[in-house]
This record gives structure tokens, C-alpha cells and sequence, in this order.
């Protein structure tokens, strides 16, 4: 045997090593600096910004296994993330709403049944869209385990029948695509109606707020859910980085590369294809999972089309094919995307005109995007790799 | 010599055009056997037909001891039933290292989770050294497939069947585009491949086909027009009019 085969998996990747180290600095600094644990120099509200970025980092990576390394160009993958938003967030907003709900009628000379306390729940959360009742869909809402079970079972679910469907009728390149963006669409599309059962157009707020700790402030809340993010990040980053270094890493991009080859060296594609749909899809509702409790809000329009076609625009400038590309991507486009749009860029004056960001920032983003395209098809990763090479 | 794979009646048409008609035709193990015919004989069809790429219109296909049917089999359950195919244009994966290459061809279970789960073994490896050194790669197992020659690539394709230990090994034009002297060293790995296992070899270039020393069938317009030794086909006058004629005029 020569010496690759004996190497261990951390020597065999030591990118894993230095990101983990780098997150894991970061991580440190963020604490020590935030309001909450440390010197108060990074503001709650900039904590939350980053522990969502480290999401997005997440389902990021999730896109670069599926499309960078297995050639499947998913632009649905954000629906995935919503929907792991959402189960999360009905438990958020059912829980806190009978915190509430309980508070107001505690010293009723009468004690409130069961009925009249759940009809008050559904006035709250439903009063928005004209109803009290409680949809079939918010059965399990009262209960925090078995809605976190849903962050990952609905995503694979989902995935697994849409992938099967498609997959095994062997729908492949910029079909496949526009088939992933008509699901989310589709998605999209049901939830903004208001017998959707999900509160329409109004989504599902105040998920910041989490029952039970009322009394820890958000500053609190904020370093909890970074702290969970950079563990998920973390953690997902060594499950990809096993599964593309493995045996089935191999045939992954096998079948990026030529898909009908590795039919005739007797592999079921179609199989390799789901098993990768699936997991990215489970990770990515696990990032929406962690990403909305610090958003305080999700809506349909978080799973509109565009959503997931800029997670493929992040993956491209990072650099497909290398987890570390996607993370880079993610986290420079996104933290670049609230500069440039949250009016933290200034405005420049040409005299005879003035460039707003707010208005500019998309056409920056795809000149941006073309020129990657054209001059570093690797991304900045790909950049990354040429330096490292040469010295 | 018991027969391995047995095509019978097999015919199959594209938009009308007759690409294979009632093509007949039997392998047996070990046996090499050269496939030779002008362009549009249909040595390609006939090629994807076994291979299950093609679904024939009409006749069966037999395969193996139990006489498996193939038609109705996806080409991964052909692949791992024991037939193995090289297409024309060598077709590695030129971004993974040839020892990638070989061990993603190697008999192993096939399923996402048993690979994902895969640890390599001893006994794999040493598989994987005897065909790297049976073709002519040992020194570059850990290059990129992309950066080997064009002949190596064939090579390493080969490779990739010998280590799916198929029973039957389809190779397309495996000569084509290599050096006098690559050439036999290929002639060399098909006729050791053939002392074991059914090998059906499909050659334009008659030098080549004359130095595998094998039984020869010639097809026409999607059916067997001559089979025998190179020399007994050579001389029949339908095949001198129809191929070896019109390559002559042609050269």
C-alpha cells in the first residue's frame, strides 16, 4: 500500500483542520467581544448578523455538495430551509403565545378550561388572517421535540419524493433546475395563501423571543443561537468533508462528470443522486432551524425563487467543489449584501448623479458574478488553491 | 466452450432506419472474438443492446449459466450482472488520480451506503497493483486521469473493466488513436484479459484485428454477414464487396 491510503482523514483533508481552527477563533473573538459575555464592542444586533451568516455558510456548503460536487444544480434548496424555519417557528410562536395567553387570565375567578385557553391561543396567532382555528398542521405545535423532529424529517421527506420522482425519470442539467425552482415556487406560492395554515403573507414573528426565557435578554439569546450555528457549521462541515472524502465522494463526482459511465461501472446513479439531495436537504432545514430564531421573522417570501438562486451565486463566486469556497462565498456575499443594502455603503456623488447601493447593489452583485464566471470559473477558492500551489 | 451470451432474432430500428435486423449472434467462455464492419454496420447498437442502454425491438438476449434474460435490465444491473464496456472514445475520469479511477471499477458492493462506509483492504489493493501493472500505469497512480496520454487513457479504461472482474468485456476500438507500440501492449492485455473471460473486441483497423488471431464476425447493415477466422472471411466475395472492397478503393 502507499502512503495515501495510510493517512488518516484529518491528514488526508487538512483544510478541515484550519477551518475548524478559524471558526473556532472566530467564535471565541465574537464571545469575548459581544455585549452579553465580554467587552460590549459588537452589538447584539451584529451578533444575531453573524450568527445568520454562519447559517447561511451552512446551507451553503450543503449547496456545494449537491451541485459542486455531485452536478446537480438544486435552485430549490432554499425551500428546504424555509420549511425547517417554519417547523421551528410554530413552536416559537405556539409556546410564547400561551406564556402570554396564560399571564393574562392568571387571577380569573373562574379558571379558563383547556378550550377557552386554546381558542385564545388561535385568536392570537391567527386573528391576522381572519380565523381562530387551529390548522391539522399545528397538531404537534405545543410540543418542542417533535417539532424539531420535523426540521429534519419534512426536508428529507420533501426531498426524497421530489428526488425520486425526478431522478428516476432521469430529468438532469437545467431541467432538473427549473423543476427545483418550480417547487419552491409552488411552495412559495401555497404558503402566501392565507387558509395556508401558516399565517400567509404574515409568516410567523417574534421567534426571536424564546419561551422560557423571557428574563434573559436578547444579548443572551443572541450568543446561544451564534454559539449553535458555529457548532452546526462545525459539525456539518465534518460530516461533508467525510462524506465527499469517502469512497462515495468519489462516485459523486464521478457522476458530475459523466453520468453514464458510472451506470456501466454497474453504480445505480439515481440512488447516489437522492441519498445527496437528501442529506444537503435535511442540513439545509436544519441551517433555516437556527437562522430564523435569530431573524425574529419567516415568510414566504424566504423561500421565493430568488432565495435559492442566490445561494447558488454564492457557491460560484466562493468556488464549487471545495467546502471552503462555498463558506467563503456565503459569508462575503451575504455580510456584503446588509452592507451594501442595510445603507451601511455611502452613497456616491457623481455630480450628475448619485449611486445608491440599495439600487445598485444587485447589479453589482451580477457584474460580480459574470466576471467570476469568466476570468476564475473556480471561484475564489479556485484562487485560493492556485496560491497555496505556488508556495 | 460453453456459450456465455446468446443473442438471437435481436432487431431493432430508429425513425425506419434498420440499425440492427435480426442479428444473431454467440459467445462463449473464454473466447476473444473481433467485430469488424463498415460505418453504420451497427457495431455501436449491437454494443448498446447488450449493454442495456438500447432496448431491442424484437429477440432475447440470454447471459450467464442461468440463461438471464437481459432485456428489461437497467445498465447498472448489466454492469454489475458481470459485462463490462470500454466505450471508442476513452471515457476516464480525468479529475480523480487513476487509483481513484481503478477503485470506483473495482468488484465491491455497489449501494451509497456500503460506499459511503467503504474502507479500503489489503486484498483491493493488491487487485488494484496487479492491474496497474498488468496495464502499464503502476508509476502514475496517483496523477490526475486528465494528465495521461491518449493511449494510457485507453489503458486505464481497460484497467477500469479488468477490475470489475466482468465475464464479458465489450471494448470499442481499443486501438484507436496509440502508437505501433501501444498497440501491442493492448493486443497483449486483451488476448491475457481472453484466456479467462469472453472479450468481443469491435476494430476498424484489420492490422490489429489480424494480431488478436481470433475469430472474426463481420456485420452488414445490422446483421452477421460472414463469421470465422480472419482469413476465411477475407476471402468471401460478399465481404470483399461490401467492407475490405470499399476500403480498398477508399485508401
Amino acid at each position: 500500500m502507499t502512503e495515501t491510503s495510510r493517512k488518516s482523514f484529518i491528514a488526508r483533508n487538512p483544510s478541515v483542520l484550519y477551518f475548524l481552527a478559524l471558526l473556532g477563533l472566530f467564535t471565541a473573538i465574537v464571545v469575548v467581544l459581544s455585549e452579553a459575555t465580554g467587552a460590549g464592542l459588537i452589538p447584539t444586533s451584529f451578533v444575531k448578523t453573524l450568527g445568520k451568516t454562519l447559517c447561511l455558510c451552512l446551507i451553503a456548503i450543503a449547496m456545494d455538495v449537491v451541485w459542486g460536487y455531485c452536478g446537480i444544480l438544486s435552485l430549490g434548496h432554499f425551500a428546504f430551509f424555509g420549511i425547517g424555519g417554519y417547523a421551528i417557528g410554530m413552536w416559537l410562536m405556539y409556546a410564547r403565545t400561551e406564556l402570554i395567553v396564560l399571564e393574562s387570565l392568571v387571577g380569573q375567578v373562574i379558571p379558563p378550561t383547556p378550550q377557552e385557553v386554546s381558542d385564545a391561543i388561535g385568536n392570537q396567532i391567527f386573528g391576522v388572517v381572519g380565523s381562530s382555528e387551529f390548522p391539522l398542521i399545528w397538531f404537534f405545535a405545543d410540543n418542542l421535540f417533535i417539532q424539531l423532529a420535523f426540521v429534519v424529517l419534512v426536508p428529507g421527506a420533501l426531498a426524497l419524493v421530489f428526488g425520486w420522482l425526478a431522478f428516476r425519470s432521469r430529468v438532469t442539467g437545467v431541467y432538473l433546475s427549473i423543476l427545483t425552482q418550480a417547487m419552491t415556487l409552488a411552495l412559495a406560492l401555497y404558503l402566501f395563501q392565507n387558509d395556508s395554515g401558516l399565517r400567509g403573507n404574515n409568516g410567523l414573528s417574534g421567534l426571536q423571543n424564546i419561551p422560557g426565557f423571557a428574563a434573559s435578554g436578547q444579548d443572551v439569546v443572541s450568543i446561544v443561537f451564534f454559539l449553535a450555528s458555529a457548532a452546526a457549521l462545525g459539525l456539518g462541515y465534518l460530516l461533508f468533508a467525510w462524506i465527499t472524502d469517502s469512497k462515495l465522494g468519489n462516485i459523486i463526482q464521478a457522476i458530475r462528470d459523466d453520468e453514464s459511465r458510472v451506470r456501466f461501472l454497474g453504480y445505480h446513479v439515481e440512488s447516489y443522486k437522492l441519498f445527496v439531495f437528501t442529506v444537503t436537504a435535511i442540513v439545509a432545514g436544519i441551517a433555516g432551524a437556527l437562522y430564523y430564531p435569530q431573524a425574529g421573522i419567516i415568510n414566504p417570501a424566504e423561500i421565493a425563487p430568488i432565495a435559492s438562486i442566490y445561494l447558488a451565486v454564492w457557491v460560484a463566486i466562493g468556488g464549487r467543489g471545495r467546502l471552503y469556497g462555498a463558506v467563503i462565498g456565503a459569508a462575503l456575499v451575504s455580510l456584503l449584501s446588509s452592507w451594501f443594502t442595510g445603507g451601511g455603503a455611502p452613497a456616491i456623488n457623481l455630480e450628475f448623479y448619485e449611486i445608491q447601493w440599495v439600487d445598485w447593489w444587485l447589479v453589482l452583485l451580477g457584474l460580480t458574478f459574470v466576471l467570476v464566471t469568466l476570468f476564475a470559473p473556480n471561484g475564489i477558492g479556485g484562487l485560493i488553491d492556485k496560491l497555496v500551489r505556488k508556495s | 466452450m460453453k456459450t456465455l451470451l446468446e443473442m438471437s432474432g435481436i432487431s431493432k430500428s430508429f425513425d425506419g432506419f434498420q440499425a440492427i435486423n435480426n442479428l444473431s449472434l454467440q459467445i462463449g467462455e473464454p473466447e476473444l472474438r473481433a467485430v469488424i464492419g463498415p460505418n453504420g454496420a451497427g457495431k455501436t447498437t449491437f454494443m448498446d443492446i447488450i449493454t442495456g442502454k438500447t432496448k431491442p425491438d424484437e429477440g432475447y438476449i440470454l447471459f450467464g449459466d442461468n440463461n438471464r434474460s437481459l432485456l428489461g435490465m437497467s445498465e447498472s444491473q448489466i454492469a454489475t450482472l458481470g459485462i463490462g464496456r470500454k466505450f471508442q472514445k476513452p471515457t476516464v475520469f480525468e479529475g480523480q488520480s487513476v487509483r481513484e479511477n481503478l477503485a470506483m471499477a473495482l468488484k465491491n458492493p455497489r449501494g451509497p451506503f456500503a460506499v459511503l462506509l467503504y474502507r479500503k483492504t489489503a486484498e483491493g489493493a493488491a487487485r488494484l497493483e496487479q492491474i496497474a501493472d498488468e496495464i502499464n500505469l503502476t508509476d502514475h497512480l496517483t496523477r490526475p486521469a486528465g494528465e495521461l496520454s491518449h493511449g494510457q487513457k485507453q489503458w486505464l479504461e481497460i484497467g477500469m473493466l479488468l477490475a470489475q472482474s466482468p465475464r464479458l468485456l465489450l471494448v470499442d476500438e481499443p486501438a484507436a488513436g496509440m502508437t505501433a507500440q501501444e498497440r501491442e501492449h493492448t493486443t497483449d492485455i486483451l488476448k491475457r484479459a481472453a484466456e479467462t473471460r469472453a472479450v468481443i473486441v469491435v476494430e476498424h483497423d484489420m492490422e490489429f484485428v489480424r494480431r488478436l488471431n481470433c475469430k472474426v464476425t463481420v456485420l452488414h447493415e445490422g446483421s452477421v454477414l460472414a463469421e470465422g477466422s480472419l482469413d476465411h472471411v477475407t476471402k468471401n466475395q460478399t465481404v470483399i464487396d461490401v467492407y475490405l472492397g470499399r476500403t480498398d478503393a477508399g485508401d
